[in-house]
């Protein structure tokens, strides 16, 4: 504990504030600061701007730090504002963004913290497969009904639970209409795997009798590095970024995010709600698959239901 | 008669009660025990086991726990209110039922919050809602305005009780050795005198006119748990009031049904008589049209708005297959069969009074029931599910143990008490007269012991406990070891004074390529024949691995100003030996913000090693402008060098930091000849990004809005004051006592 403040103070008198751009040096990054007990030099060196447009260069050590614990974690990342934008027209629901966050966040097959749905808005319209992650809302009904405040908004607009505070009342999952919240019914099952520390930006390991929901990976974010459902999707659905820097990325492309808005026609999912979701969506217009191409691999179960919400009759 | 004389009376008729406990008594408290114990059980199992053994899943999240937590809370509204109001209009006819319906109050605000500690997934952490507790959340107002509404239940029923006590002291009850000591202590020296009759009957008025507001306040926030959140048959203003008329029905209903059962077992037949049943019967009725009335509206109303997840709840309640018996049995059964047998004289005695309370206490629960599982079964994205449990709630074995276990802890409770003191009040008051008057006035049919009205209606449909068992995957099919091929890929990286190689050492397997992590790779510099090893390193997880030029090599001049390195993999494991090789020619890349004509210009200047070293100006080569972000790097612009320049316009729309401060990146990017090289440079001309507005108080921060830390305070004062006075007049009545 002591050491990372240290360290922190050490970053801080670097005098970085407050919208601090952290340049990647090209070629390698190294993943060994995760499994340090203390944040170590790594050797190599990130560029980063002080407030006053001096260009540092800090050791990436320094940067990304151990996953926060519970109470840093309240704060955001300074500076940022995290979105996500998920373009509906290049899903195929192939799930692997899911598989990727399952095993990221060392989550039992069944839960899911990403749900997939075939909407379709009226019966003249064409089914589409909606993804959908927490919506890491601005307006959050859960942040707003938790007792405790075991739930909270960032600064950074990441909705948290922190599991060691949570007292298991279900509350915000009642209050949450998207369905975003799960509940470790069990003890979670970990099978020999070792998740470390807990730490809410991980939200690992996952504890009974507590809620847990997509985290939108403020721990990746830290490191500069995208969140496991951005980079696992095949097809590029997923662009996470800063809305601070109007930049996202899904990993291929990086684009100005008010550009994509503006000339995809964006929307967030149920706007008249008033929760003001930090994920925007893109209509599936000009799609890159039959929404048929979504059913395969699927049980016939799954197909049937599937089917069944979206009243398609054949 | 007089009032000495009507004590005395009742003290020789009642002592029994409380001298002795029956055979059947104690049959009575070892099944009540055996059920309570057996409810421990599930709650150990609970515990023990998770949440996993309730039937609450990620949908249905609350269950049989709540609906017994609203019902509970709801039948504590019959000391409240019944007996709040009937003592302040002075009713002449209460003073018989006032104590248990006092008694219901508090037994049941103690049983009822249990079942919403039973919903919580971690008891231990219970601390944390006096650590941590925001009073913005509606669960907060609950345990506030529940402990409160505890408190003063209790101070209520102890007010009432003080002469009783007093009465037992003066008259030693036999097997009562514990029991004497407590009623001297209780009964504060209270003589009846003047003062002491008069401070007491102001308390007792005090109070409940304070209890009245506050069962109110009480039922309202709890439907406000449900009213607050955004589902559909939850969100609507009709909630809070319409609990609270729900609340008192049932609380009426349970009185009737405390009353038949009291009359019965202590033979109070003279005491309790068909006046009692008649007139709270017929305000059982009003409350059960008013019920009837607000359920109407508040359907009527979703119905016609046909919202679309309105709508969906709707279809639950109106469809054969799902709730719709249910729905019949309390809204229209629960509602008309009341009405029916209280209003029409023939049907009208003091067991089919209480078999019509039985009918309205029941469907009141199915109520409950209605009002909290079809609500949490339509979430506003379709339940995407194929585990049933996950789909239709079904409550288990352990809900229903520990619901049974709370009936049978009300019933112990509630008979446990009647040992302490009589179930109704010793001594009456004033308004005695009046009801002794008013018992002769009205006739009293026989009373016909019917039998046959014991028939319970049950909508319950018996739960069913789904198991979901999922077979994993036992082994693996083995498979032919496939062909790996091994690839290594070497880069050259000129990032502003640094000159590195960077290798990648990847895997082919099964199609895919993966990194490989801690292999050993040998770097070279290779000058016409001559091969010069720079150095060995170890990949990353990511598979590389960055290795500075050493200065005395770049000092060489290379090939005609070209140098040659390449990389080797001497395989390991199953990974085949891979090569990989680049060359790279010096290149000066200098970054420069002008302004030309009042427009913002990036200009880039880049000179290459030419002959004889001479730094000389390069040509036709592409280059690439970014700003980089958190993630990655946004392109901004695309220039191509004429003569060893060009300049791109700057992108002033891109968000700097809070000064607009921003960092620029040209690159050449992959080039053949020259590999990657990179300058960056930094500027404000960037778009300024305000610092964000914090905001400290409101819904969803820490701290809670002003007004309503304001108007917490203000209630809890005015509430808790009285309360205070009215311990400090019992401490008076006692000071008064003294001889």
């Amino acid at each position: 504990m002591k050491s990372r403040s240290t360290n922190r103070r050490k970053f801080l008198k670097l005098g970085i504030a407050a919208g601090a751009t952290a340049l990647m040096a090209s070629g390698g990054s190294v993943l060994s600061a995760i499994s340090g007990p203390e944040n170590k030099e790594t050797g190599e060196k990130i560029k980063v701007l002080t407030a006053d447009g001096q260009l540092m260069e800090v050791d990436k050590g320094h940067m990304c730090c151990q996953p926060a614990s519970n109470l840093s974690a309240r704060q955001g990342l300074p500076g940022k504002k995290m979105v996500m934008v998920i373009d509906l027209a290049k899903c195929r629901n192939a799930k692997k963004c899911l598989e990727g966050c399952q095993k990221m966040h060392f989550l039992p097959p069944h839960m899911d913290w990403i749900k997939f749905y075939l909407l379709r808005d009226s019966p003249d319209l064409s089914p589409y497969w909606f993804p959908k992650p927490c919506l890491h809302c601005n307006n959050p009904p859960c942040v707003k009904v938790c007792p405790v405040g075991a739930t909270f908004k960032r600064t950074d607009g990441i909705v948290l639970i922190d599991n060691d505070r949570c007292i298991g009342c279900k509350f915000c999952m009642a209050a949450c209409p998207y369905s975003s919240r799960v509940f470790n019914w069990e003890e979670p099952k970990m099978d020999g795997k070792n998740p470390g520390k807990y730490s809410p930006e991980t939200s690992t390991p996952p504890k009974v009798g507590t809620v847990s929901k997509c985290d939108f990976c403020p721990d990746m974010v830290r490191k500069g590095e995208l969140p496991s459902c951005v980079t696992s999707c095949p097809n590029g659905v997923y662009y996470y970024g800063d809305k601070n820097e109007d930049t996202v990325t899904n990993g291929t492309d990086t684009v100005r995010f008010s550009e994509l808005l503006q000339s995809r026609a964006a929307y967030r999912f149920m706007e008249e709600l008033g929760t003001e979701p930090s994920v925007y969506y893109l209509p599936a217009v000009d799609r890159a698959f039959d929404y048929k191409v979504g059913f395969e691999g699927l049980s016939e179960e799954e197909v049937a239901l599937y089917k069944k919400e979206a009243r398609i009759t054949d | 008669m007089n009032e000495d004389e009507k004590t005395q009376q009742n003290l020789q008729a009642f002592k029994p009660q409380i001298e002795s406990i029956s055979r059947s008594g104690i049959a009575l408290i070892v099944f009540l025990s055996l059920v309570i114990c057996f409810g421990l059980f599930c709650l150990y199992t609970q515990v023990t086991r998770g949440h996993i053994v309730t039937g609450m899943r990620d949908n249905v999240v609350w269950g049989l726990y709540i609906v017994n937590f609203i019902f509970f809370i709801g039948i504590s509204y019959a000391g409240a209110l019944i007996s709040g109001i009937l003592h302040l209009l002075r009713v002449p006819w209460r003073t018989p039922i006032i104590r248990m319906a006092e008694m219901i109050t508090v037994i049941s605000t103690m049983i009822g919050p249990s079942y919403i500690l039973l919903c919580i997934g971690r008891l231990d952490r219970l601390p944390n809602l006096a650590l941590f507790g925001r009073i913005q959340s509606p669960i907060i107002w609950d345990v506030i305005a529940i402990t409160t509404y505890l408190s003063g239940s209790i101070i209520f029923l102890y007010l009432a009780m003080i002469r009783d006590m007093a009465i037992l002291r003066d008259n030693p009850v036999k097997n009562a050795r514990w029991r004497n000591p407590v009623y001297r202590f209780l009964s504060v020296r209270y003589r009846d005198t003047t003062k002491q009759k008069e401070l007491l009957n102001v308390s007792t008025d005090l109070l409940s006119i304070v209890i009245i507001p506050l069962a109110i306040l009480v039922h309202s926030v709890l439907a406000w748990i449900f009213g607050m959140t955004l589902r559909p048959g939850w969100h609507s203003t009709i909630f809070a009031p319409y609990f609270v008329i729900a609340a008192v029905y049932s609380g009426t209903g349970v009185l009737i049904m405390v009353m038949w059962v009291f009359r019965k077992v202590y033979h109070l037949e003279s005491q309790i008589t068909k006046i009692h049943f008649n007139y709270l019967g017929l305000i059982m009725i009003i409350l059960g049209a008013l019920y009837g009335y607000f359920t109407f509206s508040e359907y009527l109303t979703s119905w016609y708005g046909s919202i679309k997840w309105d709508m969906e709840v709707l279809f639950r309640l109106f469809s054969p297959s799902e709730y719709f018996l249910q729905f019949v049995f309390a809204v229209f059964i629960g509602v008309l069969v009341p009405i029916i047998i209280v209003t029409v004289p023939r049907f009208r005695n003091i067991n089919s009074i209480a078999f019509a309370a039985v009918i309205a206490v029941f469907a009141l629960w199915v109520k409950r029931y209605l009002i909290i599982i079809p609500t949490l079964e339509t979430p506003l994205l379709p339940l995407h599910d194929l585990r049933p449990e996950y789909v239709h709630y079904s409550a288990t074995w352990v809900e229903w143990g520990l619901t049974f276990a709370g009936i049978a802890m009300f019933i112990l409770l509630f008979y446990l008490f009647s040992k302490f003191i009589p179930i109704l009040p010793i001594v009456r008051t004033g308004e005695e007269k009046d009801y002794s008057r008013l018992r002769k006035i009205v006739i009293e049919k026989q009373v016909k012991q019917n039998s046959g009205n014991n028939k319970k209606g049950s909508v319950i449909t018996a739960s069913i406990l789904l198991l979901f068992m999922l077979v994993p995957l036992s082994q693996a099919i083995a498979e032919d070891e496939p062909e790996i091929r091994t690839v290594l890929k070497l880069e050259f990286f000129h990032v502003d004074a640094n000159q590195d190689l960077v290798a990648t050492l990847r895997a082919r397997v099964d199609g895919k390529y993966q990194p490989l992590a801690n292999m050993p790779l040998t770097f070279r510099y290779i000058q016409g024949n001559t091969v010069k090893e720079i150095g060995n390193a170890v990949t990353n997880l990511k598979g590389k691995v960055t290795m500075p030029i050493p200065e005395n090599i770049l000092n060489t001049g290379g090939e005609n100003g070209i140098y040659s390195f390449s990389v080797t993999f001497k395989g390991q494991d199953k990974y085949p030996q891979a090569t990989g090789n680049t060359t790279m020619k010096p290149v000066k890349l200098e970054m420069s913000f002008v302004l030309k004509d009042s427009v913002k210009m990036v200009s880039l200047k880049a000179l290459e090693q030419g002959k004889d070293k001479q730094w000389v100006p390069l040509e036709n080569v592409d280059i690439q402008f970014y700003v980089p972000r958190t993630f990655s790097l946004l392109k901004v612009g695309k220039g191509t060098l004429e003569n060893g320049r060009t300049s791109i316009e700057f992108p002033t729309t891109v968000p700097g930091n809070q000064l607009g401060y921003l960092i620029l990146v040209a690159k050449i990017e992959d080039n053949e000849t020259y590999g990657n090289v990179e300058v960056s440079g930094t500027t404000n001309w960037g778009k300024p990004v305000p610092p964000e507005k914090i905001v400290k108080r409101g819904l969803g921060d820490t701290n809670a809005p002003l007004w309503m830390v304001y108007t917490l305070i203000v209630l809890l004062s005015l509430v808790w004051f009285h309360y205070m006075y009215v311990i400090y007049t019992v401490i008076r009545i006692r000071h008064l006592g003294k001889i």
